[in-house]
């Protein structure tokens, strides 16, 4: 069964999550632990941490995320349209032009408002 | 077997749901979502959906949980209130989510199958996995065996309409988004003080949002 | 073209007996647990030897001969140190956040086809598995800068995350075309196809495709000049700053690691896999279904893959060693306002390249000729166009101009 290749995946997935966690386990054991509070301090370059940690970050940020949602999405399509392109044809390639115009339009139009700009 | 994983994949579906639920913290609730995604994710599998999952990986742990972290770095005021969740919302937000429960509900049960058969409501018995018609149990074993390509098939010829469709909403959500951006931006430049004014508070604590970013 | 089912069927189908669970136990002990994280220690090793040579120095060469054994002194050193985490900071998430990136690199490796049967798996879609579990690496390491309650964490998480996501859309992108030649997302079909007709990074989108996803890929591993996300001369070490001793040591194994997995896929969706010839079938005729055939043939592919990718790797330490930083307004825009159109109008030279060539289903020289000036021309004319019309805007807008000025009229006429 094709299902049954994420068997292995499943497997890896757990060999990872204990390879990652078997050294830390190792450090556990076998590394000194000081504790002292100059220690335990965020590391600020050796200034004293000062107010909230949580600024609010500029909306550009988001801006990126919801383009890199949607161009994410797009892929998703895309990779279909790709495997199956070959048996399909020239309407295939129409629709996904359309598709990619449409899409394109969208990152046209965040340039032209200039919101692409990382100022 | 499958039946054992779907209850196992469930009720940790479950719990983490309930966690995104009951998390008071913003990133903790989202990072409970994406447990829940990736429970989603596994489903998919067990129904031998591989496609669906990996798109479930991609777009939703991958690109929505992504989405959602900026927007809880953003929507925090600078001013430092109050990240958790406050009490004030919690009936309209259990009645809110009683009514999706109950539409839902109402939906499942009241669908009637493409086939055409009655509603999942009257079904007595729950049908078979794998019809014993050939042509069906053969175009079900090309669309696990080779599942983009049959889903990129489909996506070209039956539903067309709704794959520019999806194009044309994807756009909508990135122009809504940019001019939202803009007003934001522009109610920033707006309301901010002249510079220099209050340059002594550290970086951190300025009370101008714009310049307490990312250079 | 099916020569490689001749002994061991790579097929989309397992079943759970015996065998299998015997190559998968392989799998995981030999190769997961112990041969590459046994290469990304060595590439550690490397990469400070490289990078020495460039600036005139030895590298390490105090523990064993020529520094052997360094890798193994580093992890000796990063277990016996003391793993501080701040006390402000949400200690279960700094705990995932590593072992998330970390998984995340460990799990983009069981699709990549090393030589023929040599894929630990291979399912249908193998290509959109790639990409979803690296796509998750992001994840942790804003969850890195969050739970770590530093300024420069977050900050650093912050603009590693936009970064990121932003390069991930072309590396996506420009591994569309590969798809659509190959007719499959299994990355298995994709290096079969390649035997029949030629290299994918031989074609003129192919080429385009390969450059952008190298760029891409670099940015994707945090490379320079793509190297924002840890910038230590600005922001201390970004998104790892309150990060010491083995915690350090994951992230530090999951980009190695991932180094090693772009120039995996790199070369089995580009070049060919293991292939040592362009336009030949070459070690695969060698497999006529006895054991000795097969053996010679993967020995040859296997070299010829592991040498290939050591080439990708000692690129990226070369451009290290000879590129400085990026600034992030100029990284944000390459990605967006480059490689993305760019890639988008790839994927209709791509599907071109498909009706010239691939359609008949085996390489007409006559047509091949074709498709090589006429997509020549077209790729060349789409990469002038996006660069023209991204000088022209940028022109227009004075924050932009100085990128890139390199040879442009206008930075010419004004200095």
């Amino acid at each position: 069964m094709v299902a049954y290749n994420y068997v292995f995946v499943g497997l890896l997935l757990l060999l990872a999550i204990g390879f990652a966690l078997a050294p830390l386990a190792l450090v556990a054991l076998v590394a000194p632990r000081k504790k002292s509070p100059t220690k335990a301090e965020v590391y600020e370059c050796g200034v004293r941490t000062h107010g909230e940690t949580w600024v609010r970050f500029r909306v550009q940020y988001y801006i990126y995320a919801i383009m890199f949602v949607v161009f994410d999405v797009e892929t998703v399509f895309l990779y279909p349209w790709a495997a199956a392109y070959g048996s399909l044809g020239w309407f295939a390639l129409v629709e996904m032009t359309a598709f990619l115009a449409l899409l394109f339009a969208g990152l046209a139009y965040a340039w032209a408002k200039g919101v692409l700009r990382w100022a | 077997m499958a039946r054992f994983l779907f209850l196992a994949i469930a009720a940790l579906g479950l719990l983490a749901a309930l966690g995104t639920v009951l998390a008071r913290d913003l990133v903790r609730a989202g990072l409970h979502l994406v447990a829940f995604f990736f429970c989603v994710a596994c489903l998919f599998v067990v129904l031998e959906a591989e496609f669906l999952a990996a798109a479930q990986v991609l777009i939703y742990i991958g690109a929505v949980a992504i989405l959602l972290m900026f927007g809880i770095m953003l929507t925090r005021n600078a001013a430092g209130g109050e990240a958790d969740l406050s009490g004030g919302w919690r009936v309209p937000a259990i009645l809110a989510g009683l009514a999706v429960f109950a539409a839902l509900a109402f939906g499942i049960n009241n669908t009637v199958s493409p086939a055409g058969a009655g509603p999942w409501a009257r079904v007595v018995e729950r049908p078979a996995l794998e019809p014993a018609d050939a042509a069906w149990k053969a175009e079900r074993s090309r669309a696990i065996d080779d599942m983009p390509r049959v889903v990129g098939e489909q996506f070209m010829t039956r539903y067309a309409l709704a794959f520019e469709l999806a194009g044309l909403l994807l756009t909508a959500a990135l122009v809504g988004a940019v001019a939202l951006a803009r007003e934001d931006e522009a109610a920033d430049s707006v309301a901010e003080p002249e510079p220099g004014a209050e340059a002594r508070p550290p970086v951190a604590t300025s009370p101008r949002p714009s310049t307490t970013t990312a250079p | 073209m099916d020569v490689g089912t001749a002994l061991i069927a790579q097929s989309h189908r397992v079943d759970l007996s015996l065998s299998t669970a015997i190559v998968w136990a392989l799998w995981l002990f030999v190769g997961f647990a112990g041969v590459f994280p046994g290469i990304v220690a060595y590439m550690v090793w490397l990469e400070r030897k490289v990078a020495a040579r460039f600036q005139d120095r030895i590298g390490p060469n105090r523990v064993g001969p020529f520094g052997l054994l360094q890798p193994i002194a580093d992890a000796i050193k990063l277990i016996i140190k003391e793993s501080i985490v701040p006390r402000p900071a949400d200690g279960l998430i700094h705990l995932i956040a590593p072992v998330l990136v970390l998984v995340s690199a460990f799990l983009s490796l069981a699709v990549v086809p090393f030589a023929v049967g040599l894929a630990p798996i291979d399912p249908p879609s193998g290509l959109v598995y790639l990409i979803a579990v690296s796509s998750v690496g992001p994840l942790g390491i804003f969850l890195a800068g969050w739970s770590s309650r530093n300024k420069y964490s977050l900050l650093g998480a912050m603009r590693a995350v936009a970064q990121l996501v932003s390069y991930e859309i072309p590396q996506v992108l420009s591994t569309i075309p590969v798809a659509l030649w190959a007719g499959s997302l299994s990355l298995v079909t994709i290096f079969d196809h390649q035997a029949t007709f030629g290299w994918n990074a031989f074609n003129p989108p192919g080429f385009l495709a390969f450059v952008i996803f190298l760029i891409a890929g670099a940015a994707e591993v945090n490379r320079t000049p793509f190297d924002i996300p840890e910038a230590e001369s600005e922001i201390i070490a970004g998104y790892h700053t309150e990060y010491s001793g083995m915690r350090f040591g994951l992230f530090f194994l999951a980009e190695y690691l991932s180094v090693f997995v772009v120039g995996c896929v790199a070369t089995v969706l580009f070049l060919g896999g293991g292939a040592p010839l362009p336009f030949s079938a070459f070690p695969r005729n060698l497999i006529d279904g006895s054991l000795g055939g097969l053996v010679a043939a993967n020995a040859i592919l296997l070299t010829v893959f592991l040498l290939k990718v050591l080439l990708f790797i000692f690129v990226m330490f070369w451009v290290r060693a000879t590129l400085p930083r990026m600034r992030i307004d100029r990284l944000m825009n390459f990605a967006w306002k480059y490689l993305v159109p760019l890639c988008l109008l790839n994927i209709l030279l791509a599907a071109a390249w498909f009706e010239v060539v691939v359609r008949p289903g085996r390489v007409v020289a006559s047509r091949w000729a074709t498709g090589m000036i006429v997509l020549g021309m077209l790729t060349a004319g789409a990469v002038q166009l996006v660069f023209r019309v991204n000088r022209r805007l940028a022109a227009a807008a004075p924050i932009d101009a100085d990128w890139p000025t390199v040879g442009s009229r206008a930075a010419r006429a004004g200095r």
